[in-house]
């Protein structure tokens, strides 16, 4: 099955692609991967240890390594792998206002979706979600799959501005934005809570392989 | 305590970075290019990760409120003390109420001010370094601007240095890169490939440590590529469909969701930060057996000089 064998490529000079080859959302492939990233990163010898939703990069000191000693090192911490722990990490709860100037992208989903607004957020805020990585800036999280109709694609051209807090929608991808950030996610939400903080002795909300819940609030939240 | 008279372009304070934190969307920042970075401390007599001044395309006056050693490495940007011409890549002693004055990068793009003691900046997750966009690190998180205040830290030092013949880097507006493919490149069509190493590009005004955005032939995919967001590293050249591809710098995104094309060689990451708004990058294949034997000998070649320097 392909959650159990990834292909593992060279990727540059200095790093090794552990890449699993499957269409769409996974849960059983993301529970494999965010296993293994934790495995790899209790090794010293990777500088980095990259995890996305299909793939795995390992950065290494070509140095004091060579690539095929990297990439066997994988392979075998591939065939050694115990199963993944069935956890659900923590569980956290994001208060989330939909629509209106916090959700500029709503009117979007809605004439994709043929929904109304509340059947949007009823179905945006009906499922728990898996945090399945973090990046690409601090503090954004990627979630698992949003149902199907409520997928739909990035803008064509990024917005400049994207708010701290934006909740988005990009295919069957959702998250949100950690900073203020240039960002192409169509956004139908925003909560105040802040994803990354560096007052905070937590400086982040949450980490791969949390559970995400959304709760839909009243434009009260923000005064 | 030195004083920003004018903070320039852009100027930040850099050291050697915060790696191993891409999984939560933090990079590694650091120094744009670490070896001018490190030159600089080492003529300073600091060890050569010490928090120093990283000054982009120019504009940067300092005033010396105590007498101390500097020492200036990276690209020429005709600095002065007091109005006198000052060479690049020396250290100099500077007298209390000396202005130090950069003009405009010649022929490259970053400038490393070290200062014998390095800077005392408060750390942020083990590094010094100023990460603009989360506007941490370094100098309250953010470029230095006039009427800013730098304390000199006073760490263990040696007496000033002179680089020896033959270990300056030669900068120019034509930086040349080496390259491996990456994780997508075999999804590039045929004249693409070809492309890549045979035609210049040209770094565009979105050039900053973030990345730099490249004009010239049009590299493109054979097929459309819906791909999930996967990762990326400082020197990965990702090709989004418009065709004009991205390099990732320093402060670039640690995922993205492009095809990435090519993948710079660690032997050559340091050259990323002479990239300014308008240079020609050319990219050279290398082969699997290259890189080993190119990065032993130039981290045998400066690490001999510099205590504890590798690229």
């Amino acid at each position: 099955m392909s959650s159990k064998t990834p292909t593992i490529r060279r990727y540059g000079d200095s790093a090794i692609l552990i890449d699993y080859d499957v269409p769409g959302y996974s849960d059983r492939v993301h529970t494999r991967l965010n296993h293994l990233a934790r495995t790899l990163r209790a090794q010293t010898m990777w500088q980095e240890v990259v995890p996305s939703y299909k793939s795995i990069l390992c950065v290494f000191d070509l140095a004091a390594i060579s690539l095929t000693q990297a990439q066997e090192k994988i392979e075998e911490t591939l065939k050694n792998l115990s199963r993944s722990p069935k956890t659900k990490g923590k569980v956290i709860e994001i208060p989330v206002v939909y629509g209106g100037q916090y959700g500029p992208d709503m009117a979007a989903i809605k004439k994709s979706s043929g929904l109304n607004q509340s059947q949007v957020i009823d179905l945006h805020s009906g499922q728990d979600y898996r945090v399945c990585m973090m990046g690409f800036i601090p503090g954004f999280c990627f979630l698992s799959e949003v149902p199907e109709s409520l997928q739909h694609p990035r803008h064509d051209t990024p917005r400049a501005n994207v708010p701290a807090g934006s909740v988005g929608i990009a295919g069957w991808q959702t998250g949100i934005y950690g900073l203020d950030s240039p960002g192409g996610w169509q956004i139908i939400g925003r909560t105040p809570l802040k994803l990354f903080d560096t007052t905070r002795e937590n400086l982040f909300l949450m980490e791969a392989g949390d559970t995400l819940r959304f709760i839909p609030s009243s434009k009260a939240l923000f005064s | 305590m030195i004083e920003v008279l004018n903070g320039g372009t852009r100027a930040t304070i850099q050291d050697a970075g915060r790696p191993g934190y891409r999984h939560l969307g933090i990079p590694q920042s650091g120094a744009a290019d670490k070896l001018s970075f490190a030159l600089a401390n080492w003529m300073a007599g600091n060890r050569w990760d010490a928090p120093a001044i990283e000054c982009a395309l120019g504009g940067l006056h300092l005033r010396f409120k105590d007498s101390t050693t500097i020492a200036l490495a990276g690209a020429e940007m005709w600095a002065q003390i007091n109005g006198q011409n000052v060479k690049n890549f020396t250290a100099m002693r500077v007298e209390k109420g000396d202005i130090l004055t950069l003009s405009f990068a010649r022929d490259g793009c970053r400038s490393y001010i070290a200062i014998a003691g390095g800077l005392k900046v408060a750390e942020f997750m083990g590094s010094a370094s100023t990460y603009l966009p989360a506007e941490f690190g370094g100098f309250e998180g953010r470029a230095l601007r006039t009427g800013d205040t730098l304390t000199i830290s006073n760490r263990p030092r040696e007496a000033p240095r002179k680089i020896p013949q033959g270990y300056t880097p030669r900068l120019s507006r034509h930086i040349v890169l080496r390259a491996r493919s990456a994780a997508e490149w075999e999804d590039l069509d045929k004249p693409s490939q070809r492309h890549l190493f045979v035609s210049p590009f040209h770094a565009s005004a979105a050039t900053d440590r973030m990345g730099s955005r490249l004009r010239g032939d049009r590299i493109q995919t054979s097929k459309n590529l819906s791909m999930t967001s996967s990762p990326l590293l400082p020197g990965t050249l990702q090709v989004p469909p418009d065709g004009q591809p991205i390099l990732m710098l320093v402060d670039g995104h640690c995922t993205g969701g492009y095809p990435r094309a090519l993948q710079i060689i660690r032997a050559d990451l340091w050259l990323l930060g002479q990239i300014a708004p308008g240079s020609q990058v050319s990219f050279r294949r290398c082969f699997t057996d290259q890189p080993p034997q190119i990065l032993q000998a130039r981290n045998s070649f400066y690490g001999g000089l510099i205590d504890g320097f590798a690229f």
